[in-house]
């Protein structure tokens, strides 16, 4: 057996990487195709049954129906926000924990930021709904300076998501700004600049593929997240919502899986955008 | 190039084992809505062929129940308030529960064919039978069927060609619930959380649903008799624009909807809603000073039906559920958790005076002013034959489009 | 001292919480030498490169740079260059882009920058590899453009921190005479640190010599090697036979500790032995073939080692001369013994030349 094994290279080649193939075709490529192959078909307006007749008209009415467009900006436009807010607030936070802090505190912060991601999502979403409410926190340190909460909305949306993901950004930024060497900062130091071009011109292109890690994980997250929105997103829908209230309650599977290729065409772009400027082949 | 030919050979070979897998998982619904039954339901639909229990045997064990919140109450929330353990423990059938939000949601849940029995209201029902995921119900098998007042048997929602889906269960009305300490004058009309909306602007909710589409549809029939609204689920497509200007108008002023009846209390007790739709059971729950009405042109309601689910493989647990949740004890329990008429007249010598009195129990022409849900469809429910209606996925649509 | 010190540092000590790497430093490097700093690792030399980097702040003391009081000055400020231990390339930069670095945050217009940088890239052979990346270049290749992006800025010091140690030693004996040249042609001041004796000894115009943060010894390379100060000197620059106690009363018939380099040691009956007096007898205890050049460990009669080397001129027969159990007689000059002990006037910590 190990003969033949070993006289036949692509045999053996084969043997090892048909397994993963196959997974990787059936779970994720079939998985894919099925989405799309599914959005052709319809779904009895009155049963939910799906039925197997080719037709466009599930892209159409999601292309040309102006509701979709603007769920789909306002969904891009969060998941934007999410994405830039969670990288400022990582920055520091990723820098003081690779450069600043002592090797103690380095692994209690690492505990820390990790902890939350233990607890549930459901916990944690709900806890802004608190924290956004009429009689929250947030409603009472306002009220002394004549404000309120901005109540549930798409501020309280983005305010919750880039909360949920924040650990996401960090931890690859931490990892980017652990790998990088102290003496590329010296080095920059060395040769005459100061700590802020420093970071200009030395950290934060190294860091940029650790940024692109991270939002690629804000991002899509937040493209295919419903859960928040419906707890503290007040009237707004996301993509999600529409995907889920088409599966959930409007029994129409393959107009879900229309707009679902929404977000999925929007990663694509993403990637491909991040692709062209090389941070990919870091990561 | 070899590189590249792979890949493409990967994901040939990947989208044409999707294929295969998308037909596989297809084949089931294709053939259950193949006609070979030869009554025809009110939807001018045929349901298929499924059999009914013609007999009871032993009781078999775990029954999975699909209920609208507090429809199956085992003492968790309230320790007074169970009618699930005592059904355990004269039955042997253990009993979980899982509560859904939407009847939609309901119609979802139950293609999973993962639920025994479930609690449908009238816009659930006509799809559960269409689709085939419900089996006719034998009522011969259920003795407290006999009870139960006979003008709500073998109605349209429960019924096809005069074959019972299910057993009536209870009905009522959707409320309007606001705070006290906010809401002054307290309102007497949907006014307010449609006009007066602006009052409390951002602190009103409403159901998330497209079913919600008829309670703009009533207000309108009422406020506005020009419009031509006879029944708030048979709209044209007029009507249905003039409905959904109205919740577009409104939506300006909506805080937030809520399907999750949960999520209505916490906004309450929070004071981030005030004003809004609800349901009976959930004024109970809330715990802050709310009180609700029925405002005075009227409200939509629901009419449930406990149907048994066609892939069931405990039917005997399930009927012997059937015949409980009837049951004068239980049918009085529900109610008066729930907030709305039993189905059974026994059930009111059981429940505190004069609470079948105020929910009007057993009253024909009072319960014919709720305008139970209903599923929309082409045919217009009130008779039209000159204009199509809308469909429940025209609903669906513009129910996205008012959420925007 | 000399008023053209490059560098100069007063008292300087640095301690790293109770580890105390620099303890109250006095030296001055001069204006336009190759001054190295040898030591083992820990004995503080590279804490005094970082120190007149700029990179550590001293505990105490004063760091001056050009008889200018550097002490509170941030690396940025400081008109010195480093090329670190490893490289610290930019990795997002191309290697003009390294090379340039330093005149881009200066604001020099681009034109002069890039030519400037073309420059210092043909002055380290690097002419052509502008477009590359760090990560395409060879180990020698990226200590090249390192010293190129240093000196493109015309440093008045340019500080070295083990440059050559990730190379192989033909590279590293390539790049040490190109070092020297290098210094010689741009005549900036080179501070290099290093712990190989051989590096400090093929380069430098001055050694200092470190221990536990002290300084042992400053002196020019011959000087070092022919007159070591100390013990601790003798031993770490070149191999040394130490001589004290009762072998050094019976054999030397003096008191005290001494040195003689293996290479003044001959084997009399040896060409090179005549007209020396034997001085020692022993055993040859092992016979280290080098090559060019054979070790002798001879056990004395009179107790401890010498080790004796002798270069292999006559060919394979010639081992004869001594194989492992022979008795042998050690001969050597009386000029080659050097006196380790203190003289009893001045401390042997000063700089002697």
């Amino acid at each position: 057996m190990s003969g033949v094994l070993h006289r036949h290279p692509r045999l053996r080649l084969g043997l090892l990487l048909g397994p993963p193939m196959l997974w990787l075709g059936v779970a994720y490529l079939g998985a894919l195709a099925a989405l799309f192959i599914t959005a052709l078909w319809t779904a009895d307006g009155f049963t939910g049954n799906i039925q197997r007749e080719w037709t466009l008209d599930n892209f159409k009415d999601v292309f040309s129906l102006e509701v979709y467009r603007t769920i789909t900006i306002r969904t891009l436009l969060t998941a934007v926000a999410v994405t830039v807010i969670d990288a400022a607030l990582a920055f520091p936070v990723a820098l003081y924990m690779a450069k600043v802090a002592s090797p103690r505190a380095q692994r209690l912060l690492v505990i820390a930021i990790l902890t939350p991601l233990w607890a549930s999502y459901l916990v944690k979403a709900y806890a802004w709904r608190g924290m956004f409410s009429a009689d929250g926190p947030i409603a009472w340190l306002a009220d002394p300076f004549g404000l309120s909460t901005p109540g549930y909305g798409l501020v309280a949306t983005v305010v919750t998501l880039a909360y949920l993901w924040l650990p996401y950004m960090i931890l690859p930024m931490y990892a980017g700004l652990e790998r990088l060497p102290n003496s590329l900062l010296e080095a920059s130091a060395d040769l005459g600049a100061g700590a802020r071009v420093t970071l200009r011109r030395v950290v934060l292109p190294v860091l940029f593929p650790a940024v692109v890690a991270g939002s690629i994980f804000t991002f899509s997250l937040t493209l295919g997240d419903y859960i928040a929105v419906k707890i503290v997103g007040g009237t707004n829908q996301m993509l999600g919502n529409v995907i889920y209230d088409n599966v959930l309650t409007g029994n129409n599977l393959p107009f879900a899986a229309a707009v679902s290729t929404i977000p999925v065409v929007i990663m694509l772009v993403y990637l491909a955008a991040v692709r062209r400027t090389g941070a990919l082949d870091n990561l | 190039m070899r590189k590249k030919r792979t890949l493409a050979g990967t994901a040939a070979f990947g989208l044409a084992l999707a294929l295969s897998l998308a037909a596989c998982g297809t084949e089931d619904a294709g053939d259950d809505s193949s006609p070979d039954s030869a009554s025809e339901g009110p939807g001018g639909f045929v349901p298929p062929d499924i059999a009914m229990a013609d007999s009871l045997g032993d009781n078999e064990g775990t029954l999975s129940v699909l209920a609208w919140p507090g429809y199956a109450e085992d003492g968790s929330t309230d320790k007074a308030v169970d009618w699930v353990t005592p059904f355990e423990k004269q039955t042997g059938c253990d009993v979980s529960v899982k509560y859904f939000n939407t009847s939609d949601e309901a119609v979802t849940l139950m293609k999973s064919g993962q639920y025994d029995v479930v609690s449908a209201s009238g816009d659930a029902t006509l799809r559960l039978i269409a689709a085939g995921d419900v089996a006719p119900v034998n009522t011969d098998l259920i003795p407290n069927y006999a009870d139960e007042y006979d003008f709500l048997k073998d109605r349209p929602w429960n019924s096809v060609g005069g074959q019972m889906y299910g057993v009536p269960h209870g009905y009522g009305a959707n409320l309007l619930m606001y705070n006290t300490d906010v809401v002054k004058p307290a309102p007497t009309s949907w006014r307010a959380v449609f006009e007066d909306a602006s009052t409390y602007s951002g602190k009103v909710t409403a159901y998330d649903s497209p079913i919600y589409i008829a309670d703009a549809a009533l207000y309108l029939m009422k406020t506005q008799p020009d419009l031509g609204i006879k029944d708030p689920y048979a709209l044209d497509a007029d009507q249905l624009a003039a409905a959904v200007d109205l919740l577009k108008a409104q939506k300006e002023h909506v805080g937030e909807y809520w399907s999750d009846y949960l999520k209505e209390i916490s906004a309450f007790e929070s004071g981030d809603s005030v004003v809004g739709t609800t349901w009976q059971v959930i004024v109970n729950y809330t715990k802050a000073n709310v009180e609700a009405i029925l405002p005075e042109e009227g409200a939509t309601g629901w009419s449930d039906t406990w149907m048994i689910s066609s892939k069931t493989e405990v039917p005997n647990c399930a009927y012997a559920w059937l015949n409980h949740i009837i049951s004068p004890e239980a049918n009085a329990a529900v109610a008066e958790w729930f907030g709305e008429a039993p189905a059974n007249p026994k059930a009111c010598d059981l429940t505190s005076e004069g609470f079948c009195d105020g929910y009007h129990a057993g009253d024909e022409s009072y319960a014919d002013q709720i305008h139970y849900w209903t599923t929309p469809i082409e045919q217009c429910l009130d008779g039209r034959t000159d204009v199509s209606c809308t469909t429940y996925q025209d609903w669906t649509q513009a129910w996205t489009e008012i959420k925007g | 001292m000399s008023s053209s010190a490059a560098v100069r540092l007063e008292s300087v000590t640095k301690r790293f919480g109770a580890v105390t790497a620099v303890d109250g430093l006095d030296l001055e490097i001069r204006d336009g030498e190759f001054f190295s700093m040898l030591g083992p690792s820990g004995s503080g030399k590279t804490t005094v490169l970082r120190m007149i980097a700029g990179f550590e702040a001293p505990t105490s003391g004063k760091v001056f740079l050009d008889e200018q009081d550097v002490t509170k000055q941030a690396p940025f400020a400081r008109n010195v260059n480093t090329v670190f231990q490893d490289y610290a390339l930019f990795p997002h930069l191309d290697v003009v882009g390294n090379v340039e670095y330093g005149l881009a945050v200066k604001k020099v217009p681009r034109k002069q920058r890039r030519e400037r940088a073309e420059e210092a890239l043909a002055s380290v052979q690097l002419s052509g590899f502008g477009a590359r990346r760090p990560s395409q270049l060879s180990g020698g290749q990226r200590q090249r453009v390192a010293l190129a992006r240093a000196l493109v800025n015309r440093p008045k010091v340019l500080l070295l921190d083990e440059p050559l140690g990730a190379l192989d030693l033909k590279l590293r004996r390539e790049m040490q005479l190109e070092l020297k040249q290098l210094q010689r042609e741009v005549g900036i001041t080179f501070v290099f640190v290093t712990h190989d004796q051989e590096e400090a000894l093929t380069m430098s115009d001055r050694i200092a010599v470190f221990n536990h943060g002290r300084v042992e010894q400053v002196a020019a390379p011959a000087q070092l090697y022919e007159a070591p100060a100390s013990s601790f000197v003798a031993g770490f620059v070149g191999t040394s036979n130490l001589i004290s106690g009762e072998t050094a009363r019976v054999v030397l018939g003096r008191e005290g500790m001494f040195s003689i380099r293996p290479e003044k040691i001959l084997l009399a009956g040896t060409d090179e032995a005549q007209g020396l007096r034997g001085r020692a007898t022993g055993v040859i205890e092992a016979v280290v073939y080098l090559g060019s050049v054979n070790h002798y460990v001879v056990r004395l009669d009179e107790g401890g080692t010498l080790t004796v080397l002798r270069q292999n001129l006559h060919g394979t027969s010639d081992q004869k001369v001594g194989a492992e159990g022979d008795r042998v007689t050690l001969a050597w000059a009386d000029e080659h013994v050097i006196d380790l002990n203190p003289p009893s006037a001045s401390g042997n910590h000063q700089e002697e030349k």
